[in-house]
């Protein structure tokens, strides 16, 4: 048994954990939990829990269900909404899954992002993200057929005297750092009751596991306070979508990769490689990024959400944005993607983002022109002119790209890459027969 | 001043000085006394550093107004040997004495040679030189931290002198020396912490701290130059005061280790590393007793009790060391039974055996095969494994811990003595490579002086370099044998008495390691062994002397225990055939082969249980090497002919089928053979039993109308087996077809044709003891409904009137490989036009074929399974493939001969070279049949019965994918390598098929 075990073990016995929970990740990016007592844990070190992985969405192929949750102890954190301060606690770790040979399973999204990032390794780049996280809060738990009501009224940045949102910020906030999750930044968003909060960078694989956890603990909050929250990427026509901009960095070592001083924006050669990657393999990962039917509403909407494949400096409608620079501040030189939506699956998204990005420095992709106009106002003509594509318009075009990209397959292995498409595609199936409010309320008075 | 004789330049030379002009200036500078002791310095390791040294020192002492040296040196012999050798071994004790030339007195005392300095005596030395009070159980340093510092490292250094003239001078045993510098490794410990104390000041009375050592210096085995391995308790002297307490232990720790490592004017002792602690250089440096009893009951690993088995109260608080050791290490013994102890004595052993550099070129002594770790990790995994039941092998240090090893009967009374000499030479070595400069080296040095003068301080005098590197590649040989010696041997003493040995060990012991070893069912495996070494016959005598090797073999193979189990199946058949056991035991080759094949493959290892003789062609390459279409099919023929009966005619073309089924599969098994050779060699054996079949066939049925037969016959090979694509767990499709003889009435030739084709089937399918060989005539004309022979004109008449698109399509791997060779030639000139028209398929055609796969899509795939991994019907699988290659080839072989084969790689080729198809699409087409055909292939090896999907048996699967050359806990990457190969394969024959 290895030293953070023996950590765990121990800071069972002095918080007074009765229940561990062992999370993972489905392929979908939902969270799944297995509760375990505090005796148990030593054997789910070395031998881990054994489950039926054909329960879970996306893991078990037919001819192999059984499976295992072996526990991650650099993970392990007690639940705060879970006890209190004194009582008996509850705490949580995230898992590796295996196969019952000890082999990792290719169908874990953490193992897809762990492969990614030792690719990246062996080349000496740590991959770094840092997510702008934005959700909306409602007055009540969602019901069919019925539009919800958002807790307040404001706009960006307003502040509301003891409005819903800041007394719930503050309780979110606390939580997350109860749990080790260090905020940057948290601010009131465009539409009505939606917030955002933004967490401190770090690495890939731990801002993936604080992305799970940071929802989780949004949604307890919310519940604790007789609220809903929800990371839909578009709740309403006419307010903006919630987006999960996040900015990406390689290290070498201590090193910013992306930092080159006296360069333009101070970007390095791998970093304007590492953008053309992801804006060459744009349309590819774009599914995973923007995985639901509904990603694709907030994608036209406009506004802070990108159409279009194109990157500017400071240019807020552009897909990528390379941030302006502050003065020796090299270590914090990065790129910030604009396309991905609160709902992902944080661990396949990073996977998908960092592959695109490092086949782009494989390669030497050389970088397009900067898109210097505001993307939205260009004409279709326009656009074509200067080279600039758009992003898939539906879930059924960002399939359709999806399924030809190699890129796409080698990064999350074959099992997942299987069923993830099969997936959406069955989730767009099922969309299309669907007869909408829009469209009984324009036909109905008039067909 | 005399001149010296003028004969000096050259007695040197004779001497073996090697800088013979500078060892003159430097006798020269002796005077007189020099060329008294010129012998003794010749003897010396290194003569010509030995003189240099002395002139120097002779000089040193002279500056003191020391006089006494060289006449002390010609008048006391004893005195010359002890310093002379020093100064001929080591650069770093020689400076040494030059810095402090009044050290040299110390090798005056004639008691040297028979007594060793007492560890008190060396404590208290050591305590003194810091300025302490040696009897204060507490003793406090009184010279300020920098004196006292380096007044520590001339003290320590001068024992060091005396301990290394007691090697150099008196050939005391490495083991006594190596607990001399354990020893005074712990005084210098004690005088460190005294000098902390001080350092630390009043508030050292707040706690009790003991020095724990580990490693080597726990095992009192430490060498010249290691670093110190230690582990620090601490107690409150006030209850209650636990953190104020650990707080200055933790400083009084870490205090002491900076007063040993530091680098001062007097250069440094070791470094002290504490890293063995819990939770290691993460954890806390000075820990109370109870904090220590809580992480080794609950959280320590298997390789840390392993480094408990050495420790040892050194430093400190006696009582509170001493509370250590009787709480600690009981722990020990008790990691027995810890759940996953096995698994991790098996990774160690792992670890001994694959993690250390196996280049020639390296010069290690101690990593590497054959090397000192390799015997000190082997003593400890017995003592940790046996320990738990026999208290006598509880013993911290290696030589120690292996004489009673072997005493108790856990490893064999030769073995035992053989590695001890071993280890002791090892070890010798290693204190003579390190005491020349006092450096932590282990790399035995390449230079050639360098080499000469460790040969001699290693005691060889005729050609010292050569005679050293011999000893030493003879000791690490026998090292390396260890692992078979050390862990296998003594099993069998377990269950038989082996002549000579002394002890043996308890069944119940021998047990315990066989799980240690990773044998699943411990039970079985000791009555397997058992069975195997029982009796007094030489065969049983040859099976003991073979064991050993064989365990090991099956243990590195995915089920050992079937390895054994098989091996005794083996041996039972076989026991009383002569060559048997002899080849195994004088080929290494046959008996790794074999158990290799035992421990992997159910279907190697029941054809060989049918016919155990076949383990002969193990021995060598040219054994597994093919026979040969033609040297098949004559002996099928000839061996059948001999037979009377058909049914012991049959049998014996069966017999010949078996034993190259086996011949495949084990070289298949144990030298890799390419799947499309694998698919050749067992096409060649379907041929040749078939041609035997078929001449029994018409033999009987020959004899049962009394007459010769009207007609001639030939077989049509079909499907994979006219592709010569065969797997092991195939059918053969075939047709028949005959052609009556001139004159010949044209009913009683078709009546005799059916006659031996059904004979032919039912002398194949009656049940017997290798393999069955299915033969499958569905795909003739008509299906079943159809005649299951027809005349070459019938055929004709056939395919002229009906033929639809799907039988030509049959027909594409149609080769006519059995029976009369001009039967055979006619039928391929009959079919050649249908399968390979010259004007190509009709878009009609194509759409049918199209259709007809879409409807065998839906309809053949089985109930249940996984349309995306079906080896044979599943996406990109092999149906895809050949459908996809078949079209091309109907629609293009008209007009691209060379398109016109019936194999489905040689076609694919073809398709490039007549840029039908694109390289790339090809490739990846090829990709994945190659490795749908060797997963194929692998499964029914392992499973012993063919299956289209991946075995979900975890131990299945891991020799599946460790058969496909995938390492240890890569399925998963197998699994997806396969998913990845037939995603693009079913890529291209959308493209190409379907397109």
């Amino acid at each position: 048994m290895g030293k953070q075990e023996g950590f765990v073990l121990r800071a069972l016995e002095e918080r007074d954990v009765r229940f561990v929970r062992l999370w993972f990740t489905d392929v979908l990016g939902f969270l799944k939990s297995v509760a375990i007592a505090p005796a148990e844990l030593e054997g789910a070190f070395s031998e881990g829990i054994g489950f039926d992985g054909s329960a879970i969405e996306g893991f078990a192929r037919v001819y192999e269900a059984d499976m295992l949750a072996k526990p991650d102890p650099s993970t392990f954190q007690i639940l705060p909404w879970r006890g209190g301060n004194d009582g008996p606690a509850t705490a949580r770790m995230f898992c590796d899954i295996e196969m019952p040979d000890g082999s990792p399973s290719y169908a874990d999204p953490r193992y897809v992002l762990k492969r990614n990032l030792s690719r990246a390794a062996e080349k000496g780049f740590t991959f770094y993200t840092h997510p702008e996280i934005e959700f909306y809060l409602f007055k009540d738990t969602p019901e069919p057929g019925v539009e919800p009501v958002p807790v307040d009224r404001s706009g960006f940045f307003d502040h509301t005297a003891q409005s819903y949102g800041s007394d719930f910020r503050r309780e979110a906030i606390t939580m997350l750092e109860a749990m080790g999750i260090s905020v940057e930044f948290s601010h009131h968003e465009g539409g009505p009751g939606q917030q955002e909060i933004d967490l401190r960078y770090a690495d890939a694989l731990s801002t993936a596991d604080n992305i799970m956890t940071f929802r989780t603990v949004v949604r307890e909050v919310a519940l604790s306070q007789g609220i809903w929250a929800t990371f839909m990427p578009k709740p309403f026509t006419t307010h903006p979508g919630s987006g999960m901009h996040t900015h990406v960095s390689l290290f070498e070592g201590d090193r910013n990769a992306f930092f080159q001083a006296g360069a333009e924006y101070q970007l390095s050669a791998t970093g304007r490689q590492f953008l053309a990657g992801i804006l060459h393999h744009a349309g590819e990962i774009t599914a995973v990024t923007n995985q639901w039917v509904n990603s694709y509403k907030r994608l036209m909407g406009g506004g802070e959400a990108p159409s279009y494949i194109c990157w500017g400096h400071n240019n807020r409608s552009a897909m990528v944005r390379v941030p302006m620079y502050k003065p020796n501040k090299g270590q914090s030189a990065r790129i910030e993607l604009r396309t991905i939506d609160s709902a992902t699956n944080p661990y396949l998204a990073f996977a998908v983002i960092l592959a695109a990005g490092m086949k782009g420095i494989e390669e030497g992709y050389e970088l397009p022109r900067e898109a210097e106009d505001d993307v939205w106002s260009l004409t279709d003509r326009e656009r074509r002119a200067l080279g600039i594509d758009p992003l898939p318009m539906n879930l059924r075009d960002a399939i359709g790209i999806a399924e030809n990209s190699e890129l796409l397959a080698e990064t999350l292995g074959e099992h997942v890459f299987d069923f993830f498409l099969r997936n959406k595609r069955a989730e767009w199936d099922e969309y299309r027969g669907q007869v909408s409010a829009f469209e009984r309320d324009r036909m109905l008075p008039v067909l | 001043m005399s001149r010296p004789p003028a004969s000096l330049t050259t007695r040197l030379a004779r001497m073996g000085f090697d800088d013979v002009s500078a060892a003159r200036e430097h006798v020269l500078r002796l005077g007189e006394p020099g060329d008294a002791l010129l012998p003794l310095i010749a003897a010396s390791a290194d003569p010509d550093l030995c003189v240099r040294h002395l002139a120097d020192l002779a000089e040193r002492c002279r500056e003191i107004g020391d006089e006494r040296l060289l006449p002390a040196l010609v008048d006391d012999e004893g005195c010359a040997m002890r310093l002379l050798s020093v100064l001929g071994a080591s650069i770093a004790l020689g400076d040494h004495l030059l810095r402090h030339p009044d050290h040299w007195g110390d090798l005056c005392d004639p008691a040297m040679g028979s007594t060793r300095l007492a560890a008190w005596w060396i404590r208290d030395r050591l305590v003194r030189a810091v300025g302490a009070d040696p009897a204060d159980p507490e003793p406090v340093a009184s010279l300020p931290e920098r004196e006292a510092r380096d007044a520590l490292r001339v003290a320590y250094r001068r024992l060091l002198l005396h301990i290394a003239a007691r090697d150099l001078a008196h050939h005391v045993r490495v083991d006594d020396i190596a607990a001399e510098l354990s020893d005074l490794a712990a005084g210098t410990l004690e005088a460190a912490l005294a000098v902390a104390r001080a350092v630390v000041g009043d508030d050292r009375s707040r706690c009790r701290l003991a020095v724990i050592a580990m490693g080597k210096c726990g095992g009192r085995e430490l060498n010249y130059a290691s670093d110190v391995d230690v582990i620090f308790v601490a107690e409150p002297v006030t209850e209650g005061d636990e953190q104020g307490a650990l707080r200055v232990a933790t400083t009084l720790a870490s205090t002491l280790m900076r007063v040993c490592s530091d680098q001062t004017a007097e250069g440094t002792i070791w470094p002290v590393d504490a890293a063995l602690r819990p939770e290691g250089k993460a954890g806390a440096l000075v820990r109370t007793l109870s904090s220590h009893q809580s992480y080794y009951e609950r959280w320590a690993s298997t390789w840390e009790f392993q480094a408990l088995l050495k420790a040892r109260h050194v430093a400190g608080d006696a009582a509170l060391g001493a509370a250590y050791v009787e709480t600690i290490t009981p722990l020990v013994w008790s990691a027995v039974e810890r759940e996953n102890f096995v698994s991790d004595v098996q990774a160690m052993r792992r670890r001994v055996i694959d993690n250390l550099p196996d280049d020639r070129a390296n010069r290690q002594i101690k990593l590497g095969p054959g090397g000192l770790r390799d015997v000190e990790f082997a003593v400890q995994l017995l003592q940790l494994v046996h320990g738990r039941t026999d208290e006598r092998i509880r013993l911290p240090t290696t030589l120690s811990a292996l004489a009673e090893l072997t005493r108790g009967g856990y490893v064999g009374r030769e073995d035992g003595a053989a590695l001890e000499s071993a280890y002791m030479f090892l070890r010798g070595l290693e204190h003579r490579m390190q005491l020349y400069r006092l450096r932590r080296t282990h790399t035995v040095p390449d230079d050639r002086d360098e080499i000469w003068h460790l040969g001699r301080a290693m005691g060889f005098r005729r050609e010292p370099a050569e005679q050293l590197e011999a000893a030493w590649r003879a000791h690490a040989r026998e090292v390396r044998r260890l692992h078979e010696k050390l862990f296998y041997r003594p099993l069998l003493g377990a269950v038989a008495a082996l002549p000579g040995e002394g002890a043996r060990l308890t069944p119940d012991a021998a047990k315990q390691r066989l799980a240690a070893l990773g044998y699943a069912d411990p039970e079985s495996a000791f009555r397997h062994l058992e069975a195997l070494t029982a009796g007094v016959s030489r065969s049983a005598a040859i099976r003991r002397q073979l064991l050993p090797v064989m365990l090991g073999w099956f243990g590195d193979t995915p089920d050992p225990d079937a390895g054994l189990a098989g091996f005794r199946r083996v041996s039972e058949a076989l026991g009383s055939t002569p060559w048997y056991l002899r080849r195994l035991r004088d080929e290494g080759e046959t008996a790794n082969r074999l158990a290799r094949i035992l421990g992997t493959s159910r279907y190697a290892t029941d054809l060989m249980m049918r016919a155990p003789e076949a383990v002969a062609m193990l021995g060598d390459d040219d054994g597994l090497a093919p026979r040969g279409r033609r040297v098949l099919i004559e002996e099928s023929i000839a061996a059948a002919m001999r037979k009377d009966t058909a049914e012991d005619a049959i049998g014996a073309v069966r017999a010949v089928r078996r034993r190259e089924l086996f011949r495949t599969s084990a070289a298949d098994l144990t030298t890799a053979v390419p799947v499309d050779r694998v698919g050749e060699r067992l096409t060649d054996i379907t041929d040749a039993a078939l041609e035997g079949a078929l001449a029994v066939a018409e033999r009987e049925v020959a004899r049962q109308r009394g007459r010769p037969l009207a007609t001639r016959m030939a077989i049509v090979a079909m499907g994979r087996y006219g592709g010569a694509e065969l797997n092991y767990g195939s059918d053969a499709d075939v047709m028949f077809v005959h052609d009556a003889l001139e004159g010949a009435e044209p009913e009683e030739a078709a009546g005799d044709a059916k006659a031996v084709a059904n004979e032919l089937r039912r002398l194949l399918a009656i049940p017997g003891t290798d393999p069955t060989l299915e033969v499958d005539a569905d795909l003739r004309p008509e299906g079943r409904q159809g005649p299951l022979v027809r005349t070459l004109a019938a055929y004709e008449a056939y395919y002229a009137k009906w033929s639809a698109v799907w039988e030509a399509q049959a027909l594409l791997r149609a080769e006519a490989r059995v029976g009369d060779p001009d039967l055979c030639a006619r039928f391929t000139a009959l079919v050649d036009p249908l399968r390979f028209p010259a004007a190509g398929l009709s878009d009609d055609d194509v759409r049918e074929v199209q259709r007809i796969k879409a409807r065998v899509d839906e309809e053949r795939l089985p109930r249940g399974a996984d349309r995306a991994t079906h080896l044979k019907l599943g996406r990109g699988a092999l149906a895809d493939i050949e459908w996809t290659v078949q079209l091309l080839q109907m629609r293009y072989a008209g007009t691209h001969p060379p398109l016109r084969t019936t194999r489905t790689l040689a076609a694919l080729d073809a398709a490039v070279g007549a840029e039908l198809i694109d390289a790339e699409d090809a490739a990846d087409l090829t990709a994945a049949w190659t490795l749908v055909s060797r997963l194929r292939n692998a499964i029914t090896q392992v499973r012993g019965k063919a299956s289209d999907h991946l075995p979900r048996d975890g131990r299945e699967r891991a020799a599946v994918s460790l058969l496909l050359g995938y390492g240890p806990e890569e399925t998963d990457v197998m699994a997806n390598d396969h998913l990845r190969a037939t995603r693009r394969a079913r890529a291209v024959v959308e493209r190409v098929f379907w397109g």
